[in-house]
């Protein structure tokens, strides 16, 4: 991996890291109450105090001609600092710039302010009702942030920002002709991404008025415009600089820390850095909580005839992607099967909770919790095998999905196959009964699709100096993934180099090219196909070049080991970097950029929902002490399409990451609220997975597909996890847990007190 | 501002003068893991610090005969878990002190830190209390054994007045051929503090009857919980299952459990009777281990 | 009130003057030039570990006095001269990161580990290392890197002895 070395010796510079001379420490004060109208805030006294250099709040924001304080990735809806009221516990009130941290620290302890409270909500099943108290008060004036690429639908006079329709076949129809239909509701938690890297934010307005922003962005062309927007330049004038993150799993997606370190730095009138404690992390970004209903209308011989969903995404006070986080979550739910009749109404709702967005497995995980969870009740009622019952409605290659799109590269049946056949799935015939400590046991199914960013736009620039040192210029950030490695790789193959040997320089908005973002697991497929034609590109300059001087035609040479030479005459051979000074033409350079085209039409759903399908199935076998409701995973084993690896070891990493990171979702972890303040924001109360929290059996397949083309695999084993192993305790137990995380006392809750009929089967009759 | 005094006594005397000096404006410091949260969070403003690390013989780990255990106030969890006279002759305690927390944290935190913070979830206090151990403590007015039991008073307080010191905790020999067992049970991560734990001590005599019999559960309220009479009562029965069931019917039936993010009361009540039934049983069996031999994992998985 | 201590950082000798509520990792980063990266802030994570006179201890929960007279050792000092550590080496064989933010950590509680036990089993390299929190959950390849760390540690005593 490229700065393996800077890795195992502690010298990666993380954002956190970084300084500039004369930078101050950028401190925010927060909300105390999860809705109130701001009256008063004092900040004379921390002006005063010495050592602090700027304190900002709503004042400077508002009577400053030079900066337009709302902003918002989808919908503009979030204030740098809050302007007239505060709609979340934790939201940023007022900041302060001071020469250091304790006195920064100091400051904040000197602001006074007073508030009024309002009504709060924090459901977003009660929050969609046309009563609740609104979050916004002018609702759905909608201006569109920078990264709103499909058609937002609000809902007058209610807390929805977003509304996704999907209507295929006529519903009725589909549960009037079925033999059986099953319904339930389902609910995940909001989680924590626990990047062990805080947001952090370097800013300073330089000479001339000029904007730099080191920040460990996920999307550094959204953050440019999104701050030239802000502060009213062209945006050439903002610059964004991306070192290497310290994990992000979607926390660091779409700013967020970014504008107030700048408003600060502009305050000041000098270099400001913000790094976020753990804490506030909590309050910054977390996972959608999601309220999920699903009505599945199958036959006696286990097909699926309707499905019907009504899916709640609690976004928190501000929009950030949730409304894509409802439309991805939306047509993802009607997963990888077969079904004439589909209708699909998935609401993204304002609360009064902190902001919730993009989470590795972008609203697949909670979709398919509910989803794959229904597919094996439905089975159930029928007495099919889980497996079977799905392999008879399976998406196959050319089959139709429910947005109309034809589907292509298509293995959802294989990675099915190979997830039942690694856990030894036996359908029926398994032996549940008690082993020797009396533990129950089961096994679990899921599949899923997820989609890609769709459209976007990945390019890429590929350059050899007159040292014959070549550089890779992308927008594809580092977080941990090895993307940098990855894509080095791919240019490396047309280039005959080894890739250790290409230089892949830091994202700099002033220089590196245009890239939607790194998200959706989409760099390794969409910019490895620009860097793909930067490097072919390159290369048939080169030969073009050398053809002459080597008495040959470019088509009868090649490049390896940093030479051109003849096919037929190794010997007759240049160095790139003869060939680039014989060129005289200076450095050259190869272009690449690749687009993918699609989307989806507003009122029906319908279209061009994904150019690619992520797809993935997992197998887990658990034990259950049904004494105590623990639960083990004895085995656990994902299987994902990965087209062709080009990275072996950081595709297993990549997903041996996503189970483990399952796992934790599946098992316990849950950001706790209490009128909405977060009562575990830290790693004491809030438990990520360790070590021992890994099952002895951890299994993946990457399957490959001859001439494939690679598929991203950052998040496509995570979102199945959690579905299978509550399939496995549900298996197990013979009663299901509906709400996310499976916790011992919920199990021992659901083996105590048999289900209530709150869901359940009705037979219809034909 | 913050303006601490650091102060490093060499003498014990020393010590318990500065600390009378400065009343409850000064915080003894052992290994400071607690400490460093508080100070961290502004949850304390002492005046000074008081470090016990340079007083001579508060790391001592030594057993007299009949006397049983001494185990100075500054010995490290780390020393007590890696301890070979510890393993073999108290395993309760090695077996307990290597759960608490991770390897970083039981290098630094101190025996006699751990009983001072009180924390409702400390591993240690419950096994020391099912050991009967007793906490020795200094100030100016003259020393005090208390028992662990009575030490801790609620959560994050015990009997500890201001200018006293824990120096060290005495336990007492366990009797022959006693039994003992830590389950500690945590419902998220394996880094969690305990849901609810049980500390148990059995000794049974040559026919198979209890002859002494002592059963801790921790973490399900402000301190450790235990009930002497049940114990008494059982003196000379045979531990049947029939029995252990009874007893540990009796813990959960009494105990007045918390609710916090690990587990409700409702829950915890039925934790502490799968908990206590599980321990005895394990410690009654056959093949268990008597004392001075090594203990199994020690926890329920 | 500063409070005057000595120790050793990475084997320089280091004469400071500091807050007693101050932390070691405070102190690192004001004083020695050590990277401050404080995740969890309460000793959960392991991301801030260092090694105290040998043993492995959160640098954001030792109180800054209580280091006068160590030998502290942080990642920056394990390579000598150029030359890897066996665990930095193995750590990069068996690629056990992804966004490194663990790793120096992650590597110092491994060497930590190898000292105290230079042929870990499985089952005491999870426990030793639990405390060290991953998020990109790389442990299986940080497994591996140990057991190769361990494996060639015990090649070289073998062929030390030889000699």
């Amino acid at each position: 991996m490229i700065d393996d070395r800077q890795r195992v010796t502690g010298q990666i510079s993380y954002v956190q890291d970084l300084a500039l001379p004369s930078m101050l420490i950028g401190k925010i004060l927060r909300s105390p109450y999860p809705h109130a109208r701001l009256l008063r805030i004092e900040t004379r006294a921390a002006e005063a105090l010495r050592g602090v250099a700027a304190v900002l709040t709503r004042n400077d924001l508002l009577n400053s001609p030079h900066i337009d304080p709302i902003y918002g990735p989808q919908i503009k809806d979030q204030p740098v600092l809050a302007l007239d009221r505060v709609r979340f516990v934790g939201e940023p009130v007022a900041a302060v710039a001071a020469e250091d941290a304790e006195t920064a620290a100091l400051a904040l302890q000197s602001i006074e302010v007073d508030y009024e409270e309002l009504p709060a909500v924090f459901d977003p099943v009660r929050a969609a009702e046309e009563k609740a108290p609104h979050v916004h008060e002018i609702l759905h004036q909608v201006r569109l942030g920078t990264s709103a690429y499909f058609g937002l639908r609000p809902v007058a006079g209610t807390n929805i920002c977003h509304h996704y329709r999907l209507r295929q076949g006529d519903l009725e129809e589909g549960f009037a002709r079925a033999d059986l239909v099953v319904e339930a509701t389902f609910r995940t938690p909001a989680a924590q991404h626990v990047a062990m890297e805080p947001h952090a934010v370097l800013a300073a307005f330089q000479e001339g008025g000029k904007l730099l922003v080191y920040s460990p962005t996920q999307s550094p062309f959204n953050l440019r415009d999104l701050l030239a927007e802000m502060f009213h330049l062209p945006p050439d004038r903002v610059q964004v600089l991306v070192p290497t993150l310290g994990g992000s799993y979607g926390c660091k997606l779409f700013p967020r820390v970014e504008p107030i370190a700048a408003a600060l730095a502009w305050q000041a009138g000098r270099p400001v850095k913000i790094v976020l404690d753990r804490p506030e992390e909590f309050v910054t970004l977390n996972r959608h909580p999601a309220v999920i209903t699903i009505r599945l209308g199958v036959t006696h011989a286990g097909s699926i005839l309707a499905k019907k969903v009504t899916a709640y995404w609690d976004t928190g006070a501000y929009a950030d992607c949730g409304p894509g986080v409802a439309q991805k979550g939306g047509f993802s739910s009607v997963g990888p099967y077969r079904i004439p009749h589909v209708q699909v109404d998935s609401y993204c709702v304002y609360t009064n909770l902190p902001p919730n967005g993009a989470y590795r497995g972008y609203a697949v995980t909670q979709v398919a919790w509910a989803s794959e969870a229904m597919m094996d009740e439905a089975a159930l009622a029928l007495g099919l095998d889980p497996l079977e019952f799905r392999l008879k409605n399976i998406l196959r290659d050319g089959d139709q999905f429910a947005t109309g799109e034809i589907l292509r590269d298509v293995h959802f049946e294989e990675c099915l196959k190979t997830a039942a056949r690694q856990i030894d799935w036996q359908g029926t015939g398994f032996e549940r009964t008690a082993t020797a400590e009396g533990r129950l046991r089961g096994k679990g199914l899921s599949v899923i699709l997820k989609g890609m960013t769709t459209p976007s736009r990945s390019e890429a620039l590929i350059e050899i100096d007159e040292e014959g040192v070549v550089t890779l210029h992308t927008a594809s950030v580092e977080i941990g993934q090895g993307v940098r490695t990855a894509l080095s790789q791919i240019a490396a193959l047309f280039l005959g180099l080894p890739y250790a040997s290409i230089r892949v320089p830091d994202v700099d908005t002033s220089l590196t090219p245009f890239d939607t973002r790194t998200s959706s697991s989409r760099s390794t497929d969409i910019m490895g196909r620009a860097v793909g034609l930067a490097a072919q590109d390159l290369r048939r300059q080169l030969l073009e070049i050398a053809a002459p001087r080597l008495k040959a035609s470019p088509q009868d040479l090649t490049l390896a080991g940093g030479l051109i030479h003849v096919v037929e005459a190794p010997a007759r051979r240049l160095s790139l970097q003869e060939v680039v000074r014989q060129a005289g033409r200076g450095t050259l350079k190869g272009r690449g950029e690749f687009a993918n085209t699609g989307g989806l039409d507003p009122e029906t759903g319908r279209g061009i929902a994904s150019s690619y399908w992520h797809q993935s199935a997992a197998g887990v076998e658990v034990e259950v002490d049904p004494e105590t409701g623990q639960v083990w995973i004895v085995g656990c084993h994902a299987a994902v399409n990965a087209g062709r690896v080009v990275n072996r070891i950081a595709a297993e990493l990549q997903t041996e990451g996503c189970i483990v990171m399952g796992l934790g979702s599946a098992l316990f972890e849950e950001v706790c609220f209490d009128a909405g303040q977060v009562i575990n924001p830290n790693l004491s109360d809030y438990m990520i997975p360790s070590f021992l929290d890994i099952p002895p059996k951890l299994g993946f397949t990457l399957l490959e597909q001859p001439g494939a083309h690679p598929h991203g695999l950052g998040e496509t084993a995570l979102p199945v996890i959690p579905a299978a192993v509550g399939n496995a305790v549900a298996d197990a137990m013979g009663v299901r847990i509906r709400d996310l995380p499976i916790t011992p006392e919920k199990v021992l809750r659901a083996l105590k007190a048999p289900p209530t009929g709150e869901a359940g089967a009705e037979e219809e009759e034909p | 501002m913050i303006d601490i005094r650091y102060l490093e006594p060499t003498r014990l005397e020393e010590a318990l003068e500065i600390l009378a000096h400065y009343g409850e404006e000064a915080h003894a410091l052992a290994g400071g893991t607690f400490l460093a949260l508080l100070l961290k969070n502004s949850l304390i403003a002492p005046r000074a610090l008081v470090s016990l690390h340079r007083i001579p013989g508060l790391k001592t780990v030594a057993e007299q005969p009949g006397e049983g255990l001494r185990l100075g106030a500054m010995v490290t969890h780390r020393e007590v878990e890696k301890n070979p006279l510890i393993r073999l002759r108290y395993p309760l305690l090695s077996q307990t002190y290597a759960q608490v927390a991770n390897v970083r944290i039981r290098n630094q935190a101190t025996v006699g830190g751990g009983l001072v913070d009180a924390d409702y979830a400390s591993d240690p206090t419950a096994s020391l209390s099912a050991l009967g151990a007793r906490v020795h403590t200094w100030g100016l007015q003259g020393e005090r054994l208390i028992p662990v039991q009575e030490f801790v008073t609620g959560h994050y307080e015990t009997v500890l007045q201001p200018g006293e010191l824990v120096t060290e905790v005495l336990i007492p020999p366990l009797p022959t051929q006693a039994r003992s067992l830590y389950l500690k049970f945590r419902s998220r991560s394996s880094e969690d503090r305990p849901c609810a734990s049980v500390a148990a001590v059995v000794a049974l005599d040559g026919e198979g009857r209890c002859r002494d019999l002592r059963v801790v559960v921790g973490a399900v309220a402000d301190r450790p919980q235990m009930q002497d009479e049940l114990a008494e009562a059982v003196q000379g029965q045979r531990l049947t299952p029939e029995l252990i069931r009874e007893i540990a019917g009796e813990y959960a039936g009494k105990i007045r459990p918390i609710s916090d993010l690990r587990g409700s009361a409702w829950y915890r009540e039925r934790l502490i009777e799968v908990l206590v039934r599980r321990a005895l049983t394990a410690l009654v069996a056959p093949t268990a281990s008597v004392s001075h031999g090594p203990q199994g994992e020690g926890t329920c998985e | 009130m500063k409070h005057a201590i000595s120790l050793r950082v990475n084997g320089i000798l280091q004469r400071l003057e500091v807050e007693p509520h101050h932390s070691l990792l405070d102190v690192l980063e004001r004083h020695c030039g050590v990277r401050r990266r404080e995740t969890c802030g309460i000793g959960m994570c392991g991301t801030c570990t260092v090694l105290v006179d040998g043993k492995a201890m959160s640098s954001c929960l030792v109180l800054a006095p209580l280091a006068g007279g160590t030998e502290v050792l942080t990642i920056e000092g394990l390579a000598r001269n150029g030359r890897l550590d066996i665990v930095q080496e193995a750590f990069i064989d068996e690629m056990g990161f992804q966004c490194g933010y663990c790793t120096p950590g992650m590597v110092l509680a491994a060497h930590s580990l190898l000292r105290e036990s230079p042929a870990p089993t499985t089952e005491e390299i999870r426990h030793y290392l639990a405390g060290n929190l991953c998020r990109c959950g790389s442990y299986e390849k940080i497994l591996a890197a140990v057991h190769t760390a361990a494996r060639r540690l015990a090649a070289q005593s073998t062929e030390v002895k030889k000699k």
